[in-house]
């Protein structure tokens, strides 16, 4: 449940909008008020646009997110225990880095075509980094004081990768987890923007391209509720099962 | 029975090799408890880490005879919990996934029991004192059945009351299940009043043997253990210990 402090805070920024749109200051053209757009709203929910857009986009991030972490818990941990082939990758991997996913998105879209290969690949890139920068960084911090308690048990090297490595590891990866999530809806909704016929981001460039600011607005306030809700959700399941790293949680704040 | 033969080990410090250890041959007889004290940087923990197989040693060899230790628990100066596991799971740690899980709840039970933390067994780490997560340590030790017991200075951290009782715990630990206990330490009281034996350990080398024949439990403020203490005391603080020969007693340690 969020905290009183919490709710008043939105129903501030509310009334700042409604003030601000309400005043004549600034044109409703250029900002409807709060009614407009969740009358706006009420009317794209019930007709299924809402849902149609929203699905699609919820489609993209969960397929991109995933497979990004398909591919970046593994290859962390192959660079984490085998240090040559880190310090022969490492340096390119820098760069790639340093490139701003959407700066690729023209070489995507040449290479994958304007589908949905091309929107999750922006998604993998996006949220590739901070998972792979998590689990490396949690693996590389691992205490060795508690790799010594493993040894003098007579663990093996994998018992001690799985039964102390990992759940060392998991603070640093979880606040991997978190930010690469975060990453992956403003992935999406660039995707959507230049080259969609579904999902919010589309919904959205439709919108500014036929002058209506209200659905442009509705639809920026469904992606930050659903952002919202899809990081509740991963911090709900982290606390649920791993609830010694409640405090690690708030650093994950992206 | 477990020896150290002419044991050694170097490390590199930059342009610079530092000898931790040097020519250390020892005798730790079966069922024994000895006490290595000796001020830090002596070398003792090195000394503790090569017999525990932490680290292998620059010369020398350890042996172990036939009927020798085979099961090792290690008591490290911190208590080293997994913070991702409660109390009974820390214990259990050691165990292996092939004994039956009742097996495994069952000697973690025991092992529980023996440092009297029973009913903190779903408690994590985080909820625990020092004094209680050091005793989980130890018990996470025992639960090995271990024939060789290990401790780093286990008590170093702890006030000197919960610091009496652990020492008072160990013993009685020591005096049921009679495990080989090699004891490091720099509290020369805390020496005598846990060593059957007594080692001195000076700039990486055994500098003296000081048997202790006293009855468990020791009372810290008696003359014989006060006697002790001052004999071991002027040995450690003897003028330039590393180019004086090794007393012959040193050489071989514990006569057995």
């Amino acid at each position: 449940m969020p905290r009183l402090s919490t709710l008043a805070v939105f129903l501030a920024a509310l009334a700042l909008w409604h003030l601000a749109s309400n005043s004549g200051l600034v044109s409703t053209f250029l900002l409807p008020s709060p009614r407009t757009v969740f009358e706006t709203l009420i009317e794209l929910a019930g007709s299924g646009v809402l849902a149609k857009h929203t699905l699609v986009s919820l489609r993209r991030v969960v397929s991109g997110y995933l497979l990004a972490i398909a591919i970046a818990v593994p290859c962390a941990a192959l660079f984490s225990l085998t240090p040559a082939l880190r310090r022969l990758i490492e340096p390119l991997l820098e760069f790639l880095r340093q490139v701003p996913p959407l700066a690729m998105m023209p070489l995507l879209i040449l290479w994958l075509g304007i589908g949905e290969a091309q929107k999750i690949g922006i998604i993998v890139l996006s949220c590739f980094f901070p998972i792979f920068l998590g689990v490396r960084g949690g693996i590389a911090a691992v205490d060795r004081k508690l790799i010594d308690v493993g040894t003098v048990c007579g663990f093996s090297r994998s018992e001690i990768m799985l039964r102390i490595v990992l759940p060392s590891a998991l603070p640093a990866i979880v606040v991997g987890l978190r930010i690469g999530l975060g990453y992956s809806w403003r992935a999406l909704v660039g995707a959507e923007l230049i080259a969609s016929s579904a999902g919010l981001g589309y919904m959205i460039v439709d919108a500014e391209n036929l002058a209506r600011t209200d659905i442009v607005l509705a639809g920026i306030l469904v992606i930050g509720v659903l952002g919202l809700i899809t990081d509740h959700l991963l911090r709900d399941l982290i606390q649920r099962k791993a609830p010694w790293l409640a405090g690690d949680l708030e650093m994950a704040r992206a | 029975m477990l020896e150290a033969h002419h044991l050694g080990k170097s490390y590199r410090l930059g342009d610079n090799e530092v000898t931790a250890l040097a020519d250390v041959s020892l005798t730790f007889p079966r069922g024994s408890i000895t006490t290595i004290v000796g001020r830090s940087g002596c070398g003792k923990t090195t000394l503790l880490r090569l017999l525990a197989g932490l680290e292998q040693p620059s010369s020398g060899e350890l042996r172990r005879s036939e009927g020798g230790p085979q099961r090792i628990g290690v008591v490290f100066q911190e208590a080293r919990l997994m913070p991702w596991l409660d109390v009974a799971g820390n214990v259990a740690f050691g165990l292996r996934r092939r004994l039956p899980p009742e097996a495994i709840a069952e000697r973690s039970r025991a092992a529980l029991d023996m440092v009297g933390l029973s009913a903190f067994a779903e408690a994590m780490p985080g909820q625990l004192s020092g004094g209680m997560a050091q005793r989980v340590a130890i018990a996470r030790a025992l639960v090995m059945e271990p024939d060789l017991l290990l401790l780093d200075e286990p008590f170093a951290a702890l006030d000197a009351f919960t610091r009496r009782a652990m020492q008072n715990e160990l013993i009685a630990i020591w005096q049921r299940k009679r495990p080989t206990i090699v004891f490091v330490t720099h509290d020369v009281e805390e020496a005598v009043l846990l060593g059957e034996h007594v080692l001195e350990l000076e700039r990486g080398r055994v500098v003296g043997h000081e048997p202790v024949a006293l009855p468990f439990p020791r009372d810290p403020t008696t003359a014989e253990v006060n006697d002790h203490r001052r004999r071991i005391l002027a040995k450690l603080t003897a003028p330039s210990p590393a180019s004086a020969p090794l007393p012959e007693a040193a050489a071989n340690a514990i006569a057995t």
